[in-house]
This record gives C-alpha cells, structure tokens and sequence, in this order.
C-alpha cells in the first residue's frame, strides 16, 4: 500500500538515509545527519529506500509490508550523491 | 502445461510457480466444494538432500468471487513456516518419519491459514503440519497414512498442504517440438511416424494446497443454490502467489531477505490461459495482475496464435478453421466470461460482461460420479466437468486442443462446421496418477527411492 504524505517521509526517511549512510556517508553532513529528530511513530525496523527515477522528487520507502511514497527533491538530490560517492 | 513454467519471470521461481488449479463439487460430499492449487512444478521425486518445499517467503492465496465483479470476495492465505531442528546436519532425515512429530524430521514445515472477507481477517489455523515429502521405504514408511494425517478441519473446512503426485499428464516434448502432437506426426508440416504421447509430467510431483469447504461457505448469500441458472450459483476461483517487493541477499549468511508489500508474481485460473494464449511478452504481466483487468488480454483469447498456427502446421488438415476470421465468441464465453444460458442445453456459468480469466464453477449442477465422468466435461456432455470448474481428471489439453481447433465455434456460430480432425485432436497421453475418490484427490505423490530417472529415445536423431 503506498502512502504518500510529509509526515510519512519524516517518518521512514529519518532511517532510510541512516541506512543508506552506511555505505555512502560521504555525501551526508554531520550536521544534516544531526538535525534530524527521532519521532515516536518512526519506522523501527529495516527500511529498503529506491530511487525509480534520478530525475525527479520521488523516493520509495519499503518497510514491513508497507511501501511509502514521498516527495522531496532535496532529499532525492541528497541521496544520489550518495550513491554517486566512492 | 497446464501452468508449469508458463512464463519467462516465474520460471526462475518454482516455489511460487501456480500449476494447476480445481475446483469442483466434490462427489462424495455434493454439498461441498474442493480447491486445489498445486506449485512447484516437475519436481523429480528423489532431488534430496534439499527436497521440494514450500517457501516461507511466499505468500499463496486461493480466490472465490462470488459477486459477479471477478474480485476476491474471499481469500484463503497460507503461510508457511519451516524449522531445521539440527543446523549442524546436511541430512532431511535422521531416521524413519513414522508420525509428523517424529524428531528424526531435521525439517519439518507448518503453515498458517488465513480467511480474508469483507476486509476482515480471520486466522483459521497455526501450526497446521505439513508432511515431509516422499523421500523412499526407510524414511517415510507408511507414506500414504502420514499423509493422510496431516489434514485438519477448520471453520467447517477440510485443509491439506503438502506433495501430491501431479495428475495431469501432457506431451511436452512433443507439443514444443514445433507443436507436434505425436500422434498426428504424419500430418505434420516435418512429418514423422504416429506413435503414442509421452506423458512428460509421469513420476513428478507438485506441491498441493487443497481445501474442502461447504458451498454455504462461499456463495454469495452464504446457502446452497439449487437453481443453476440463477446467477448467484456461479463462483469464480483463481490462486496467486506472491512475493516481498524487495528482495535482498545478506552476503553474511548467504540468505535472502523481503521487505515491502506483497507482489503478486504468479496467477493460475483456467489451464493453459497464460501458457498458450498469451505472448511472451505479456506472460510476466499476465502472471502480475487481476482478473478484473483482463480486458487487457481479450485480444489474445479472441484470436488465439495457436487457432492460426494449427493450419499452418497441419497443411490442409484445418482448412474450415484458416478461413475462420471472427473474434473467438467460444473462447472467449469459455475462458473470460462463462457460457451464458441457452448456449449448451441445462447449463450455464456466466458471471457477467467483466472479461476476466478465473475457473467458474456452477455449484448448483450436482457432481457427476467418478465411473461416469466423461473427461472432456461439458464438450462430452458432462456438465460436471471443465469448463464448469475443473475436475482432477478432466482432459485439458484435450479438451482446449479441440476448443481452439473450433469443436466450440458452432456453439455461438452454427454456420460453422468444424474440421473433421478437430474433434479427435489429442497428444496422446493419460495421467499417470489419476484423481482420487477422496479428498485431497490427488495420490501420494512418488517415492525418491523407488523412481528411475526418464530416458531418452534417440528416436530420429
């Protein structure tokens, strides 16, 4: 079931880009990673985080038996440099 | 065949690979309704150690529509679970399984049922056993009464989960050698000497998840149509399989992980739909979506490429059938709507204009007894059997290599003579492991020990 929403992002992104920091932490800030306050309902289990298109502002969340749908370019942007790190 | 390895993606899965699917009023209970749905097709009975299961990361599902709009009124889920009592073991067995809580099992395998309606979820079962498979004399003595025990009735409804021989016989190696029929090889376009078919599915197994509910249980207004044409006397049944969206290897262990929803990758309602009629480049699609949306793949039901290839293979053998160039009304009553009354005298099993592939099963025309069921159903008279649902023992490929050769056209076109081969069309084969009189209807499926592996005939080559 997709769940597209703002609070949803701030939700599961909080641990998406935890997870993807493990392998591509160059491209996240100290602070960024710092800014970002833990919420009661966030997800507390494995996350998997796609990106279907580079393009645009659109990220995919799977947890559970969920998957949430955000939009947030800047978070998308943030997270395609990650990848792109070496 | 009917289903086995249908499609591109689902052949690289056979855990939740969809074979077969029955539905039928069973003959010794009348006021019942027995589903199979079989998976994991063509498993050679002695591939030990890792024998055949079903996989825990699947989930697999039974459908009943009984509304008329090719939606799952009701869902039957089940879950698997398998448990290695000894890690440090590479052996399925230890010793004789005589009872399923024998602690020589190094992997024994229990599943959960789940009853889905009106959006409410209600868990029949946990725990439900599995039986091992048949592994030979000395592992699983006494097969038959092992299985036999790990049925179980819940809610009124009788559950079995396990391996099965697999019951429906078909030449593979014949029909994919440039759909050649062995014994019409003469009349072929490469001809060869007629001989008898090849049951290519002799001695394999397939997984079974068969359930015996009272009819009460899934019609529409939960009671027992007598009235077989009344629209509420059809369901419409179909299975799926599905995985995690995401899938991901731990490098560390060596295993796989899911994560996100489930993702239907495997659906099976009439035989041969997906294997036969729909392109190779929409049978991963097929497999992915609803009944409800198959207005998509009537174009390949209309017009089957099989019904234009058969003149093609068989020069001068279907010349009524190449000048044929309407939709398919037949097929299509028989495959994606149900035959409306008035097309075969004292039956129908319409369930409206919504093109959708699913088995339709009027449960209101009484069971035919297993000595007087005629194997080609309702084309032979037997109103019993497929297309009315699908019995164990119905010819399929029979049956729809007659149906798509246009045994069935003169039903909704009589000015159309069918060809005089299309009424004897056949591969030439007979099951192996023909159905049962008792539920789950399927026979103990073959021992690892006592099968021989096939051979093969040099025959012209």
């Amino acid at each position: 079931m997709s769940d597209t929403s703002r609070r949803s992002f701030i939700a599961a992104g909080g641990v998406g880009v935890g997870a993807l920091a493990i392998t591509g932490a160059g491209a996240f800030t100290a602070s960024a990673s710092a800014s970002a306050t833990p919420s009661a309902d966030r997800a507390k289990e494995r996350v998997v985080a796609f990106v279907p298109d580079h393009t645009t502002d659109e990220l995919h969340l799977l947890v559970d038996e969920r998957e949430v749908v955000v939009h947030d370019r800047d978070l998308v942007v943030r997270l395609l440099n990650a990848a792109g790190s070496r | 065949m009917s289903s086995h390895r249908e499609a591109p993606e689902i052949s690289q899965d056979p855990a939740a690979d969809n074979t077969d699917v029955y539905a039928f009023v069973s003959p010794d209970k009348p006021d019942t309704v027995t589903i199979i749905a079989n998976f994991l097709p063509l498993q050679q009975p002695y591939g030990g150690p890792n024998f055949y299961e079903f996989s825990d990361d699947v989930r697999y599902r039974i459908h009943i529509s009984n509304q008329g709009t090719a939606q799952g009124d009701l869902i039957y889920e089940f879950l698997f679970e398998t448990t290695v009592r000894n890690p440090d073991s590479f052996l399925y067995n230890t010793g004789p399984i005589e009872t399923l809580d024998s602690e020589n099992w190094n992997r024994p395998q229990t599943y959960t049922i789940t009853k889905i309606e009106n959006g409410r979820r209600s868990v029949l079962g946990r725990g439900l056993p599995v039986p091992p498979v048949n592994v030979g004399p000395r592992s699983t003595p006494n097969y038959g009464e092992l299985a036999r025990s790990a049925r179980r009735l819940r809610n009124r409804t009788w559950f079995f989960a396990g391996q099965r021989a697999d019951a429906f016989n078909v030449d593979l190696g014949s029909i994919f050698d440039l759909g050649a029929l062995r014994p019409f090889n003469e009349a072929h376009l490469i001809p060869m000497a007629a001989m008898d078919g090849v049951n290519s599915v002799q001695a394999t197994n397939v997984h079974s998840i068969a359930m015996q509910v009272p009819i009460d249980m899934i019609t529409r207004f939960k009671n027992q149509p007598t009235n077989r044409f009344s629209p509420h006397a059809t369901v419409g049944v179909w299975a799926t399989a599905s995985r995690r969206q995401s899938r991901m290897q731990d490098p560390a262990t060596g295993t796989s992980v899911g994560t996100g929803p489930w993702v239907q990758v495997s659906r099976l309602g009439n035989p041969l739909v997906n294997e036969v009629l729909i392109p190779m480049g929409q049978k991963d699609r097929w497999n992915a979506g609803r009944p409800a949306a198959d207005a998509a793949f009537r174009e390949y039901v209309d017009s089957p490429e099989l019904a234009r290839l058969l003149p093609v293979l068989y020069p001068d053998v279907f010349p009524n059938l190449a000048a044929y160039d309407k939709p398919r009304a037949d097929l299509n009553a028989i495959l994606h709507t149900g035959i409306p009354r008035g097309v075969v005298p004292e039956f129908q099993n319409f369930t409206g204009a919504t093109q959708a592939d699913m088995l339709r099963l009027n449960v209101a025309i009484p069971p035919t007894q297993p000595e007087d069921q005629n194997p080609f159903g309702v084309v032979g008279g037997d109103l019993a059997g497929f297309p009315n649902g699908r019995r164990v023992n119905d010819d399929i490929v029979g049956i729809e290599l007659r149906a798509v050769a246009g045994v069935t056209i003169p039903l909704v076109d009589p000015e159309y003579t069918p060809d005089e081969t299309a009424s004897q069309l056949t591969d030439g084969t007979q099951s192996a492991a023909p159905g049962t009189d008792s539920f789950p209807y399927l026979q103990d499926p073959s021992g690892g020990y006592q099968t021989r592996p096939g051979t093969v005939d040099e025959g012209e080559n």
